[in-house]
């Protein structure tokens, strides 16, 4: 027992001299906390997220494999650098661009666009350039994303400054070009007609950024593409030489295009371009005959619009599409405007759609009608309006009619004060107000005594104006009324009355002073200059 | 004999469904228009739309290429209490265009009812990724719904909860199969249609045969709702039939060393964890004000994420868009 005793402190007395254990855990220490904080001290394996490098590092390292790496770690190193904006990563990237293997070359390519597009683009002219010769990379992927990036390439690229030159032995700061250097020049006009779609359409977009002009033979291959996106965009190019006779060509060529789409941009083409020559007035001309509603009624009101006279079956024709048209998309919407470019004819075309299904159709054709045919003169023209059901087709019709009609007759008035619509019977009381006196003493009672506070209170406001006899005593009952709206409407009409309207004002007061009108009649009257 | 008459009742089905729909058509106050409405909710139809056109053009779109007829005038309702969503049988709502996703009681009530009664709601951008935060101009493939869409629909029926869409479903394909070739895509046919990298990963891992992320709520039996990341962005065409807006990818890279460079490469952001399809998690990490960088997998591998943007990757990005939603109308309209 005693041997064991010695054997057991011994063994202990050894590992505190090797340091392995402590002498004595710490008074109070948690033996959890003890293997987390003091690790070495543990026996236990614990996994811990091994020390990430620095950005320095992880971008040297990087750098080092795109250089020296074999191929996967070549592309991995590309691929990597386009997390790190910055002028030592882009370096390496653009270094990288000349790399045998097309995959390093587009995952560098990839990565410089992905630091131009997180705000850090490189500035160094002849960085950039290196960038955008590769334009005329023999891989398809590469020469993508430069005719992608070819915006945001521009501005460096197209910097003008100054360079320093020795001559003669003297030191020399000479302006330089802000002019694409001339190989790149012939690099872009290249490009034009290069064998992907893709660059065709990008170097078509952006050519005029670089000042590279189109050539009108390329122009007119371009415009026989066999790609869809580029024949849009060329299409988009011509005006510079519009007047060509081998574009005409195109483009008369293109107005009997199988694609619709296509067929309509040849419409926008050619009205953009009428000025360059006549010829296009003619396309537009041929246009009207387009087997599609949509193509024929964009030529025509473009012709409209030029002050050509539209054939009535043309005409009809659009009729016929905007009533089948389901709402207003973009185009029906452009169409529907332009008609009222043709003038008189237009207004039947306006006159159909005011019974449209759809009530934003309505609405403007009921305006554009009414104000081409100057239909607020007679009301069987806009009575129908008033009965649309849609709200906003009747308050759109009124503000139309407000301050245009004269004088509403008794028929009018009596076609509409039963109208279910609150909005018209407010109309038709507003309108008392210089309507005909049969017609006011016919319904004038009827909208008086409308359910509607708003309707009455706007009636009590023109019996007021008018003062058609025995209106005083309308405007005195009417201040009786428990209606605020229309007690302060038949306010306003006896305060325009300065004799016996204030008079009778001053005997309400007398009598009903606690009332809720009261206080603002005693101020009314204060600020005419009348004691209450 | 009997698919003969599998066959018969699907007809009579499909004939019943249109003949509801226009029994819908003859009830409601508008006059007369062709095809079957979708109904868009805006709870402020002030409102700013992100993608206006989107819907209006999907539906003509596919007027154009399916024997379907939809009005392509959607209807826009701002309260779920309007009792015009009872006669129209689909209801598409852009999680993103609404100031809220906040309903009052009566609003959730009429929504299951809705929805019990046949309705199909389809919530777009109903999935997003928490790393995406405010930025409404992407998406990811996350597969829970958004916690806003979580917690709604939670009080319309307590008892469900979204399920992800098989990517066997019958919605991916009901229509249009598989991702868009080159001839879907208007091109030649030996045009390159995306970058290597980018076709790849396309194929086999972001939109393997035409599917998508989506989940969804069963209700007796039928699926009656849907969310997905957003999709209306691919929606939308010009007057001359050109895509709008431009769309970019984010695809995932591999390269030798990945897995330990990407381990110790420096970083200095913040990481967030999104729900894969297998449900294990993902581990995004994140610059400050930068797209996020690469993504540590459950399966212990690393990978970039990469971006690329064009004319290629936007018009088949929108090709693809549209081909699913279409087939999403498509799945509403036959079940």
């Amino acid at each position: 027992m005693r041997k064991i005793c010695y054997y057991c402190f011994l063994g202990h007395w050894l590992n505190f001299l090797v340091g392995q254990i402590p002498m004595a855990p710490p008074p109070l220490l948690n033996p959890i906390q003890l293997s987390e904080n003091n690790v070495t001290d543990s026996n236990e394996t614990v996994s811990h997220p091994p020390k990430r490098s620095s950005q320095l590092e992880t971008i040297q390292k990087a750098q080092i494999d795109l250089r020296h790496g074999e191929l996967g770690q070549r592309v991995g190193a590309a691929k990597l650098l386009g997390k790190y904006a910055g002028s030592l990563s882009s370096s390496s990237l653009i270094g990288a661009l000349d790399d045998r293997s097309a995959l390093v070359r587009r995952a560098s390519m990839v990565s410089l666009s992905e630091h131009f597009l997180n705000g850090y683009p490189v500035y160094d002219k002849s960085l950039v350039e290196k960038i955008f010769s590769k334009l005329g990379d023999s891989d398809v992927e590469v020469r993508r994303e430069v005719s992608t990036l070819i915006p945001r390439l521009v501005s460096p690229m197209m910097r003008g400054g100054v360079e320093r030159v020795v001559i003669n032995g003297r030191s020399v700061l000479r302006p330089t070009s802000a002019s694409l250097r001339p190989d790149l020049y012939a690099l872009t006009q290249r490009a034009f007609l290069d064998e992907d779609a893709i660059v065709r359409q990008n170097v078509l977009k952006y050519h005029s950024y670089l000042r590279v002009p189109l050539p009108p033979l390329s122009l007119s291959k371009l415009l026989r593409d066999q790609d869809r996106g580029v024949l849009l965009t060329a299409l988009d190019r011509i005006s510079m030489n519009a007047s060509q006779p081998r574009i005409m060509d195109e483009i008369e060529r293109l107005s009997r295009h199988e694609d619709r789409g296509v067929r309509l941009k040849v419409v926008d083409v050619a009205r953009d371009c009428n000025r360059y020559h006549t010829k296009y007035r003619s396309i537009l001309r041929s246009m009207t005959e387009d087997p599609d509603a949509e193509v024929t009624s964009m030529a025509a009101v473009e012709l409209a619009r030029f002050g050509e006279k539209i054939n009535p079956s043309v005409i009809e024709r659009i009729k016929n599409y905007l009533l089948s048209a389901k709402g207003m998309s973009s185009q029906v919407t452009t169409i529907l405007y332009a008609v009222s470019a043709m003038g008189s004819d237009g207004i039947g075309v306006y006159k159909s759609l005011t019974e449209h299904g759809s009530s934003r159709m309505r609405t403007i054709a009921w305006q554009r009608f009414l104000s081409l045919s100057s239909g607020w003169e007679n009301s069987q023209n806009w009575i129908p309006a008033l009965r649309d059901r849609d709200e906003g087709v009747r308050k759109a019709v009124v503000n139309t009619l407000r301050g245009r009609i004269k004088g509403l007759d008794r028929a009018t008035l009596g076609s509409l004060v039963e109208s279910p619509n609150e909005d018209v019977r407010k109309f038709l009381a507003e309108s008392l107000i210089d309507a005909e006196q049969e017609a006011v003493e016919a319904y004038g009672f009827d909208l008086l005594i409308d359910e509607e506070s708003h309707v009455r209170a706007s009636t009590i406001r023109s019996l007021g104006a008018r003062r058609s006899p025995g209106w005083l005593k309308i405007m005195e009952r009417s201040l009786l009324d428990d209606e605020y709206v229309i007690q302060r409407a038949a306010m306003d009409a006896l305060l325009a009355e300065p004799v016996r309207g204030i008079s009778v004002l001053q005997e309400y007061l007398s009598q009903n002073p606690q009332s809720r009108i009261s206080s603002m009649i005693r101020i009314e009257l204060q600020r005419s200059g009348v004691q209450p | 004999m009997s698919k003969n008459f599998t066959t018969l009742l699907f007809l009579l089905f499909v004939f019943s469904m249109f003949e509801n729909v226009i029994k819908a058509q003859s009830t409601r106050p508008s006059r007369s228009e062709d095809g079957l409405r979708v109904m868009q909710l805006m709870k402020n139809p002030n409102g700013v739309r992100r993608y206006p056109d989107a819907l209006p053009s999907l539906l003509r779109i596919m007027n154009e290429q399916t024997w379907a007829k939809f009005d392509t005038d959607p209807l826009f309702i701002s309260e779920l209490t309007d009792e015009r969503i009872f006669e129209n049988p689909i209801l598409y709502i852009n999680c993103d265009d609404q100031t809220n996703l906040e309903f009052s009681t009566e609003e959730n009530q009429a929504l299951r009812r809705y929805m019990e009664l046949g309705g199909f709601v389809y919530l777009d951008a109903g999935i997003k990724a928490s790393f995406l935060g405010a930025d409404l101009g992407h998406s990811y493939a996350a597969w829970e719904e958004r916690p806003e869409v979580k917690e709604w629909f939670q009080e319309i029926f307590p008892e469900k909860a979204f399920i992800p869409l098989d990517r066997s479903h019958d919605l991916f394909r009901i229509f249009f199969r598989g991702l868009p070739k080159n001839a879907d895509l208007q091109i030649e046919a030996s045009q390159k249609r995306l970058p290597e990298t980018v076709l790849t990963f396309v194929e086999q891992e972001k939109w393997p045969q035409g599917t998508y992320s989506f989940v969804g709520i069963k209700v007796k039996g039928r699926l009656a709702c849907v969310a997905s990341p957003i999709c209306a962005m691919g929606w939308g065409r010009d007057e001359f039939g050109n895509w709008i807006p431009p769309i970019s990818f984010r695809i995932r890279e591999s390269a030798e060393n990945f897995d330990e460079n990407l381990k110790l490469a420096s970083f200095t952001g913040g990481t967030f964890e999104v729900i894969r399809e297998d449900g294990l998690k993902d581990i995004i990490y994140s610059e400050p004000g930068q797209r996020p960088a690469w993504v540590q997998e459950p399966t212990g591998r690393w990978r970039i994420f990469k971006y690329y943007s064009g004319e290629e990757i936007s018009n088949y990005a929108h090709s693809f868009y549209a081909r699913l939603g279409m087939n999403v109308f498509l799945y509403a309209l036959l079940n």
